[in-house]
């Protein structure tokens, strides 16, 4: 459909020679760029060398020749440090460029081996093995002193995972198909807790201007685990109405900050968070009397959050 | 056919979000990129992605109410009449997606999409009592409609879907020899229609249906190399055609189809690069990928984690390899980024990279299981 764009507007005098003679080459097809297959090569690489190299580890735990696979990943892991390091750009509040176009694997290698390493020795020696959870505090801090040393938003995410895990909230994807990943009682109050904390120093740390480009992968996190625990509680807890009223102001903060970030994604979640409260609080009231009122209502409301959406599009219109 | 919707304004639309990506990109200036704004009117409502999202999310929980009220009124008149009026209530929803909704500029904007899915579901699902053929080729015929007049891409999938089905079925049914041949049914008719597709995007008569000859290529490059593919040809033989092999015995023709999973892949890959076909080259790799798996899964030496060890390193090590190989521009390709893909987000990628890895990397005392369990199913309570 595009192709033939750089040509007519050029005609049009809308963009200079310099730019058709830089755009067009682009558009039809004669310089094709593999940035992203590459990016996702390293990516996929990454993860099944570490994959295996985790299994490795705890299965032959204790065997010979283990040692010497360990200390090969020890020696892996400070190569991929020596080479971080050493291309490093000094830290800045910003966004950083990464000096080479594989600089963030690298990173994100060194990162995964380093952990699988610290895993094996507490493992082995028997260190903190009274209280495992503290090892994931130890992984959390280790990953987000890299995030931002070296400006890596994936290790902030593991980081942030690692946090949240510290608190016994599992935030990995099998507990999402399951919804099993608040595991023992009343840990949604921990959850709520713990996002709702984490949120205020993300938006602490945005003031300060430390790394505001990270605020996005915060909020998105802590309105995921806060909303997952608040219909969590809105189900399991007697006291549900105080978990819809939770949801209704996680909601509006939610559509704050996606009309401030831009974000539309915090709009989604607060409106599929308030439908489940609402829809379960007219469950728990109006409708047990008279369910036919089920179609009208699903018709009434969401064709209603429609209309709206549509009426004021201006409103959620992203301006570039 | 034609579209439902004017080319000069699709076009239009197509053009402001790829003059967008070069103006985020730095290609041009804010002050150029206003001109071009001013002069590319679109007159459509096409919101952002994830709005549609949820404009789509919305839409459907609405029309499961218009439903409930229409089929509860009905529920009396009999099964036969039923499917009758469950035709006529899609048809009337293809009419109303034209009128109330296309005609005010919506262009796929979550509410379409919504209506146009509902639509082709009811108008199908009224011949439910006709037997598999029929309702394979009212799939066809429905999904096709829809994807040239809406230009809808899901719904192309869904229509080249429900050919391959049907052709399978139709095979499966005659039996002997016809089952047989199967694959290669697959592989000639694919393999047609991926070059008749080629042909057909160059014309500019098809400009509006680019997007949809581009999953239509893909998808015939994927079924080809899949009807070719041992692992799947073998896995199908034993589980639909009563195939019983004893250890030691093979499925017809294998060492045709052992070729197949290696050749394929290989030609795809050369012609990906011969021609820089962005498309060929990404499905090459996503077939490369399978062909491994296949080999792997009948020649495994019952050590997985060293596998996933070896195979990890050798695909960094040849990223790497090529990345620096790229390091000038070589016949046409480039390592660097030229225009900012839609999904090439870092925020996304970070979300990816959280729910891959933090699994592998961090073990936590996952001690106590159940009790809490109720999350999921918290969305269903919303439909009725």
């Amino acid at each position: 459909m595009t192709k033939e764009v750089p040509r007519e507007l050029f005609d049009k005098g809308l963009i200079t020679e310099d730019q058709f003679n830089k755009i067009e080459p682009i558009v039809t097809g004669k310089i094709v760029s593999v940035f992203y297959e590459l990016r996702s090569l390293l990516y996929l690489g990454v993860m099944l060398f570490t994959g295996g190299v985790g299994i490795l580890i705890y299965q032959n735990i204790g065997e010979m020749g283990h040692v010497l696979s360990i200390i090969t990943l020890g020696i892996l892991t400070v190569v991929c440090f020596w080479y971080v390091f050493r291309h490093s750009v000094r830290y800045t509040n910003g966004p950083v460029k990464a000096p080479t176009p594989y600089y963030d694997y690298i990173v994100l290698l060194g990162s995964l081996l380093f952990i699988s390493v610290q895993g094996y020795l507490q493992f082995q020696f028997g260190w903190l093995d009274q209280n495992l959870g503290w090892s994931t505090l130890v992984t959390a801090t280790f990953f987000f002193y890299i995030a931002y040393r070296f400006d890596h938003l994936g290790i902030l995410s593991l980081a942030i995972t690692a946090l949240a895990s510290f608190w016994s909230i599992q935030l990995s994807p099998q507990k999402w198909y399951t919804g099993e990943f608040f595991t023992g009682t009343h840990l949604y109050i921990t959850a709520i807790i713990f996002s709702t904390v984490l949120t205020g120093i993300a938006l602490a740390l945005e003031k300060q201007s430390w790394k505001q480009h990270f605020t996005f992968t915060y909020l998105n996190f802590c309105l995921l685990i806060f909303f997952g625990g608040s219909i969590t509680g809105l189900f399991d807890a007697s006291a549900w109405l105080l978990y819809v009223l939770l949801i209704y102001g996680g909601s509006v903060f939610a559509y704050y900050q996606a009309k401030q970030k831009k974000s539309f994604l915090f709009l989604l979640y607060a409106f599929l968070a308030t439908y489940i409260a609402t829809t379960y609080f007219f469950a728990e009231t109006i409708f047990k009397e008279a369910e036919e009122l089920w179609f009208f209502y699903s018709i009434l409301s969401c064709g209603g959050f429609v209309y709206f959406i549509v009426k004021y599009r201006n409103h959620f219109t992203q301006h570039p | 056919m034609k579209s439902a919707y004017s080319f000069d304004a699709v076009y239009n639309l197509f053009l402001l979000k790829e003059t967008k990506r070069w103006f985020k990109h730095g290609l041009m200036d804010r002050d150029q990129h206003d001109r071009i704004k001013e002069a590319y009117k679109t007159p459509f409502y096409h919101p952002n992605f994830v709005i549609r999202i949820v404009l789509f999310v919305a839409t459907a929980l609405a029309l499961s109410g218009v439903t409930g009220v229409f089929f509860l009124v009905l529920a009396d008149i009999g099964e036969k009449a039923l499917y009758v009026a469950a035709i006529l209530y899609g048809i009337g929803s293809f009419y109303a997606l034209e009128k109330l909704f296309i005609r005010n500029n919506h262009y796929k904007s979550g509410v379409t999409e919504a209506v146009m899915y509902h639509a082709c579901g009811f108008t199908i699902g009224g011949f439910f009592d006709m037997g598999t053929i029929v309702i394979l080729v009212i799939c066809c015929v429905v999904f096709t409609f829809t994807a040239i007049r809406y230009l809808d891409l899901m719904t192309t999938l869904a229509a080249l879907g429900s050919l391959a089905g049907l052709l399978f079925y139709q095979f499966y049914q005659w039996g002997g020899i016809f089952q047989q041949i199967i694959p290669f049914l697959f592989i000639v008719s694919f393999t047609v229609i991926y070059f008749f597709t080629k042909y057909v995007t160059r014309k500019p008569s098809v400009r509006l249906w680019r997007n949809n000859l581009l999953v239509v290529e893909s998808v015939s490059l994927l079924l080809v190399y899949l009807a070719g593919n041992y692992l799947v040809v073998r896995e199908l033989s034993i589980a639909l055609m009563g195939v019983v092999l004893t250890p030691g015995q093979d499925i017809p023709f294998a060492f045709l189809f052992y070729g197949l999973t290696v050749i394929i892949p290989v030609t795809y890959l050369y012609f990906g690069i011969k021609n820089k076909d962005i498309v060929l080259l990404r499905i090459s790799l996503i077939v490369v990928a399978a062909s491994v798996f296949t080999f792997k899964y009948y020649y495994n030496f019952g050590h997985p984690e060293i596998t996933l060890t070896i195979a990890g390193a050798i695909v960094l090590l040849v990223s790497i390899a090529v990345l620096n190989y790229l390091k000038i521009k070589r016949n046409g390709f480039t390592r660097e980024l030229l225009l900012t893909e839609k999904w090439g987000a870092a925020n996304l990628e970070a979300f990816v990279v959280s729910q891959t890895m933090g699994g592998n990397t961090i073990k936590t005392d996952s001690g106590f299981k159940g009790g809490g369990g109720t999350f999921g199913g918290g969305g269903a309570s919303g439909d009725f």
